[in-house]
């Protein structure tokens, strides 16, 4: 099914296409389209295929190739001469690899690029029998389809349909109408570029080595065969192919043949020894019954041009087509409980090395999915995995070391990284944890205690989080987050991003305990980037230009943040793509992720101004405009600790004057949305030279040469009157 | 023509046929004396529509839903293979059950104008052709198509079939599903009855079918060559095996009387026929002059090992050795190499139990079926049979007419009466009870009434030791009043009968073209065929679509041409008048079911060329001027472009 050793017929094919429209051609050589374009003949017998074809266009930067060499046959391109002479890449002929023909029964003839690295450099259609790009498409659609190989890695796992990245599958856009000819195209063009990779040395050849089987000599059931998983069951709902009804849109099972005890179940003694006297070494062959649904997995375009576009058998980066010769009637099923099916086959993979039953496989089937709204058509790939069980096979299953998921294999290269970030988050939930100890410490005159901290947790957040690491939590997590949940909910998704995901976790874990404010005050990379400009300033003496909003217009401000929240959130239900542009009022991405400089003038402006106002006013953008911080805020009126108050500040304005987050209202009371968790005031609660009652208390007790008591928990000097025996009961 | 047809036209063109056969089959009863059976036949037939009142009394739909339960549905296939053969037509046909479609006509005997059997030089090598190059033969009368055995079952390598008008036997290679070899058997005419062997009797290795058995109907004088033209008496039949592998005629057996159907025995050891003209009569009434007939059984190691011994003659220019197996000439039993079983008169037809046990041999002209079990015939060549008529075990009498019997494996036989138009299913094992003088043994189990006249009558798998027991199909004579009237000619009709349960139920009628005589019911597993052709399997194959060309060699001209959908590698070639033309075509198509065809205008040639294939004809370019050779089997959108022109000039 893979030819993969170069064809005479097919050069012959080409010769005689030659010969046919020789005269045909002399009107028209004018004509751009390759619909059975003709080719010169030495093109499929010269050594010097490049005089014949313009490899350039599909090798940019090469300007001499060197004559066919390999088997099969590719040319290497070279740009310089002499010394200087380096090599750029390979170009191949498809019908020197493979003779697989398209719809046409014909192969597109295609000359590939491929760079030294393995990456595809170019395609293009030199010849292609094709009708129904004579006919109903246009041509330009397989130019387009083959121009999204060009970037692409050969070793990819490029497939028809949709992109799976954990998965490690590349998808490539179909064209609608003409499903057989780009599976032909795309098995051509992994089948020469990876022929070309192998004989590089670009691609490792995955060996593989051949299943030796155990014959049990048993005869089991389907009962038993399903359960222990030597029949694989494949279901696609018509949800998943965006159509409705009940039942499966279409329900296969599997199975692997040449075991001989499965093979045996499944086609009876002389089924399978038929079977097998059939089988070429390098052949295998799988079954497959339909058992629910009314598609079928064979379709019709195997009719005319010999290729079943709907089934596929995948292994490593192999794939596996199969030709109309590959196919066999499944007259029935031996095995006892077997169930009634509408649709059977039989079907030959020719793995040659390549393929081996002992190793795991995946069936695919290659559906349609249709947009509901706009009738349009995409291909879905579904896919089955099929390991033979390991009593099946001498030594049991070889050891399989499958890539990891793309999210864990980040983790995985990130891991001394996450050890320190999550260090650092831990680090500071300690630090806040034990505020008690570091506000007693302190004074509002000597903040160190706590600020030494809070500087700390600064400037690894500024630098190692935000600029190392750019873990910068945003908004758009949250619309994703909302999404997801009335969605879809995806971990991969947010496990991509080990750091903001960690981060995530301490947000949602420390909101609920404290407040928003230890991740808004401490560790939010811009915000602190601001709040240290602030403070930088301020220490380099541009304090007298430092100023706050009048209390009654920030009250005011506040709330723009919840409206831009408000709005982003309802925006992103229209449209996701116009929500995070809209969030780009949040400097983060100018800032932090791309840098200042290195964004279009507006958005250097607007994180500009931003930054430039955080040096006068303490944090502008926090207080006023950051939509995080409204989203955070909300949750954090139901935090589980807040900050201490004692009857007197209801009257008392100390706190509140020093209040760089203007959180703390006329009657005293912490606005805990707002609070930031600076600490200020929970200084002052313990500062018996700060905090006006315990201030009086202390000038009271001075004056009557009272013991100066410890000020508990309360906030006030313990009480000297009680008896100390209570106390200490107490 | 069938035997049956025979039996009337010939008698007497004015009366109709069935007025006669009537009397006809009760004259041969009054000679046996059977009124009693008669009168019980009777019986069992006049119930038979009583039962068909109460079924018609009984909803419609039931017998809708019967229907359809052997509906096959758009887009699956049918369980069986019916490999079928085409009577005078010449050829074989292949019909799917049990939807009764048709799914091939494979050309034999006869020339077809579709694939082009009959046209083609690779077709005419296996027809054989005379001095002039045209097929030696057109016309043929396939009655009998078996297939190849191993290990008692068939094994779908081979089919076999006679052609009784011109005494030939062809093979048909079931991988294409064609002809692949001819072969005239000499010194024979009518070679009616043929049956390959299941094993080989001398070699117990050998498990699967290496000779082919052939019975000829027609006595003529040896050599046949304008001797003994008016001595009838001299005029002989002989027994005759051809090698399934090289279709070589390896002996035959000269005999008293003729041959007319064939059976094998399971073990290899006997191969059998029928006889109906023991009196070696030429006219009618002579043929029914004996009150007893034959069924012959030959032993084959002995005859192989007289061969072997030079215990044989040659007659006229034919090679193949034949023995003596006269009964004057095997006096003896020990040493005989053909026992002749002693049978009512004129039988007809004989078929062996699936278990290897019995053989059946229908009456025709008298209502019974003689029973002749397999061992008691060993016996008798061991000499431990004081008379051969000794190895008949039953002779159940079962209704006018009988013809052919085909088996359940669950111990009954069903016997079609073509008479009394029935089919009759009785107990082999409970006939041999009432043989014995059992009154209470219950032959009959069932009869069913077919339309009309049944001739063979078969069952699914009945002929392999793995019968099935699901259907029976009765090859039927008449079918006036079953089907639309397409004019004088009639369809017949292929009557299936399902006889998995206890009462047999008629459960479609399928139209046949005239005029299929014996059928074999094949599970559809068994046969597996090719998809496409072996490019390699054609010496004359062009590989290369560039070695097309035109290639003169004086007189002669080879035109070389390859064929991709939709084109011929040559656009045009010239040729010139006188010109002996060979044009040889390779489709290099693969795709499977893409066939082509090539036809040219007022040389009379058109022929398929399949994916793969190579074909080539021979003609003489006689008539200038410009012919447009197209492709005629649809291939491509662009079919009607598929041409080339063919120049012939002055």
């Amino acid at each position: 099914m893979i030819p993969t050793i170069d064809s005479p017929v097919a050069r012959a094919l080409m010769r005689y296409a030659a010969l046919m429209l020789l005269l045909a051609c002399l009107a028209t050589t004018a004509g751009a389209t390759s619909y059975e374009a003709h080719l010169p003949p030495e093109l499929s017998t010269s050594p010097r295929m490049c005089d014949y074809v313009p490899c350039a266009e599909v090798l940019p930067g090469a300007d001499s190739f060197s004559e066919r060499k390999g088997s099969p046959p590719y040319v290497e391109g070279y740009r310089g001469s002499g010394d200087g002479k380096k090599l750029v890449g390979y170009v191949m002929l498809s019908t020197d690899i493979t003779d697989l023909p398209a719809y046409s029964g014909k192969p597109v003839v295609t000359l590939i690029g491929m760079d030294a690295r393995g990456y595809f450099t170019g395609v293009k259609v030199l010849k292609h029998s094709e009708p129904i790009l004579l006919l109903g498409i246009p041509e330009q659609a397989l130019i387009d389809f083959n121009h999204q190989y060009v970037g692409k890695f050969v070793g990819d796992q490029l497939e028809i349909g949709q992109s799976r990245p954990d998965e490690h599958i590349v998808g490539l856009d179909a064209i609608t109408g003409a499903t057989v000819t780009v599976i032909a195209q795309n098995q051509v063009m992994l089948n020469s570029g990876m022929a070309v990779a192998k004989q590089v040395g670009i691609l490792k050849p995955t060996p593989r080595a051949a299943a030796k089987f155990v014959d049990s000599g048993a005869a089991p059931t389907w009962q038993q065969m399903v359960e222990e998983g030597s029949l694989q069951r494949l279901s696609v709902s018509p949800a998943e192919v965006g159509s409705s009804g009940a039942g499966p849109f279409i329900e296969l099972w599997f199975g692997y043949l040449n075991q001989p005890t499965l093979g045996r179940a499944i086609l009876g003694r002389s089924g399978y020894d038929r079977l097998m006297a059939d089988l070429k070494p390098g052949d295998h062959a799988i079954f497959v019954i339909r058992t629910a649904g009314g598609e079928s997995f064979k379709g019709s375009g195997f009719v005319r041009g010999g290729i079943y576009d709907r089934v596929q058998v995948r292994q490593g980066r192999d794939i596996f087509s199969f030709r109309d010769t590959d196919y066999l009637n499944l007259y029935g099923v031996a095995a006892p409980g077997a169930p009634a099916f509408t649709e059977s086959a039989i079907f030959i993979i020719h793995g040659g090395n390549a393929f081996s039953a002992a190793y795991p496989w995946q069936f695919v089937f290659l559906g349609n999915k249709t947009d509901r709204e706009t009738r349009t058509k995409t291909f879905v790939n579904f896919d089955r995995e099929y390991w033979l069980p390991a009593n099946y096979l001498q030594g049991g299953r070889p050891l399989v070391v499958k890539p990891d998921p793309t999210w864990l294999k980040i983790w995985k290269d990130r891991a001394g990284a996450i050890v320190a970030f999550t260090a650092l988050l831990l680090g500071v939930a300690v630090v806040y944890a034990n505020r008690d100890g570091l506000v007693r410490r302190s004074s509002h005159k000597n903040k160190w205690p706590v600020n030494g901290f809070k500087y700390v947790a600064w400037v690894i957040s500024i630098f190692f989080a935000g600029f190392g690491l750019l873990a910068q939590p945003s908004i758009t997590q949250v619309l994703t987050w909302f999404h997801s949940l009335l969605f879809q909910w995806k971990w991969e998704l947010f496990l991509s991003d080990p750091f903001i995901f960690i981060f995530w976790v301490f947000i949602i874990v420390t909101v609920f305990v404290w407040g928003r404010g230890l991740f808004c005050g401490w560790l939010c990379p811009f915000g602190s980037l601001t709040e240290l400009m602030y403070k930088v300033a301020r220490a380099l003496g541009l304090k007298r230009f430092q100023t706050m909003l009048p209390k009654r217009l920030h009250d005011r401000l506040k709330w723009v943040k919840y409206a831009v929240f408000i709005g982003l959130l309802a925006v992103s239900m229209f449209s996701m793509g116009l929500a995070e542009k809209l969030a780009e009022v949040e400097p983060f991405k100018t800032t932090i992720l791309v840098g200042l400089f290195k964004r279009s003038w507006p958005y250097t402006l607007f994180a500009g101004t931003l930054l430039g106002l955080s040096i006068f006013i303490e944090r502008p953008f926090c207080k006023y405009l950051c939509p995080l911080g409204a989203a955070l805020a909300m949750p954090t009126t139901f935090r589980w600790f807040g900050l201490k108050r004692k009857q007197e500040c209801d009257t008392c304005k100390a706190c509140a004057k020093g209040c760089g987050s203007l959180a703390i209202d006329r009657d005293g009371r912490i606005d805990q949305r707002e609070c930031l968790l600076c600490m200020d005031c929970m200084i002052l609660y313990y500062d018996q030279h700060g905090c006006p009652p315990l201030a009086q208390e202390r000038r009271r007790r001075t004056k009557s040469g009272l013991e100066m008591t410890r000020i508990g928990a309360d906030g006030y000097f313990i009480p000297i009157r009680q008896i100390p025996t209570q106390a200490a009961e107490k | 023509m069938s035997n049956e047809k025979d039996l009337t036209v010939d008698a007497d063109p004015t009366n109709s046929r069935r007025k006669f056969l009537n009397t006809a089959a009760l004259a041969g009863l009054a000679g046996v004396g059977l009124s009693v059976g008669l009168s019980s036949c009777k019986q069992d037939s006049a119930h038979a529509p009583a039962a068909a009142a109460k079924t018609d009394a009984a909803p419609a739909p039931v017998a809708k839903a019967e229907g359809g339960k052997y509906e096959v549905p758009p887009g699956q296939l049918d369980t069986y293979y019916d490999f079928c053969s085409g009577g005078h037509s010449g050829e074989v046909r292949i019909y799917g059950l049990p939807s009764g479609r048709l799914l091939k006509r494979i050309p034999v005997f006869n020339m077809d104008a579709l694939v082009g059997w009959g046209v083609t030089n690779e077709s005419k090598a296996i027809l054989g052709t005379k001095p002039d190059g045209s097929p030696k033969y057109t016309t043929g009368d396939t009655h009998h198509v078996h297939q190849s055995y191993t290990d008692g079952t068939y094994d779908g390598r081979y089919a076999f079939v006679n052609d009784k008008l011109h005494s030939r036997i062809a093979r048909i290679r079931l991988d294409t599903m064609e002809c692949d070899k001819i072969t005239e058997l000499p010194n024979v005419q009518g070679y009616h009855g043929t049956f390959p062997d299941k094993r080989d009797p001398v070699d117990a290795a050998v498990n699967r079918t290496t000779r082919v058995f052939c019975g000829a109907e027609f006595s003529i004088p040896l050599p046949n060559e304008g001797r003994d033209m008016d001595k009838p008496d001299a005029y002989r039949s002989l027994f005759t095996c051809v090698d399934a592998d090289t279709m070589q005629v390896r002996w035959q057996v000269l005999i008293d009387g003729n041959c007319d159907l064939v059976a094998t025995s399971f073990d290899g050891k006997l191969a059998a026929t029928n006889q109906y003209n023991t009196e070696m009569g030429v006219h009618f009434g002579d043929m029914m002059a004996a009150e007893r007939d034959s069924c012959l059984f030959f032993n084959v190691a002995r005859i192989e090992q007289a061969v072997k011994d030079g215990k044989f003659k040659t007659i006229g220019s034919s090679k193949v050795p034949v023995v003596d197996g006269t009964k004057a000439a095997n006096p003896d039993a020990k040493t005989a190499l053909v026992c002749y079983v002693p049978l009512p008169k004129n039988p007809h037809g004989v078929n062996i139990s699936p278990d290897g046990k019995y053989y059946a041999c229908a009456g025709k002209l008298s209502p019974t079926c003689s029973v002749i079990q397999h061992d008691l015939v060993l016996k008798w060549f061991d000499g431990e049979l004081k008379d051969a008529r000794e190895a008949v075990v039953a002779e159940p009498e079962i209704g006018l007419g009988p013809l052919h019997t085909g088996f359940d494996g669950r111990g009954f036989a069903y016997t079609t009466l073509f008479l009394d138009s029935q089919i009759v299913k009785w107990n082999v094992e409970e006939a041999i009870k009432a043989f014995k003088g059992d009154k209470n043994a219950k032959v009959v189990a069932d009869r069913i009434d077919v339309h009309y006249q049944p001739g063979h009558g078969f069952t699914s798998m009945g002929e392999t030791k793995e019968p099935d027991g699901k259907f029976f199909i009765s090859d039927n004579k008449f079918s006036k009043d079953r089907f639309l009237p397409v004019g004088p000619l009639h369809p017949e009709t292929a009557q299936m009968i399902d006889i998995s349960g206890d009462k047999m139920k008629l459960v479609a009628d399928h139209a046949v073209y005239s005029e299929p005589h014996d059928s074999i019911i094949v599970r559809r597993d068994i046969i597996k065929t090719r998809q496409i052709y072996n490019l390699d399997d054609f010496p004359h194959a062009i590989k290369d679509a560039k070695d097309s060309g035109v290639f003169r060699e004086g007189k002669k001209v080879t035109v070389k041409i390859t064929s991709v959908a939709p084109a011929f590698s040559l656009p045009e070639f010239r040729v010139k008048k006188g010109d002996e033309v060979t044009i040889i075509i390779t489709n290099h198509d693969k795709v499977e079911d893409l066939t082509h065809g090539f036809a040219i205008p007022k040389y009379d040639v058109n022929f398929l060329i399949n994916p793969q294939q190579t074909q080539s004809v021979t003609f003489k370019a006689e008539k200038p001027g410009v012919y447009w050779c197209y492709c005629t089997n649809f291939c491509h959108a662009l079919h009607l472009e598929m041409r080339s022109r063919m120049i012939v000039e002055a």
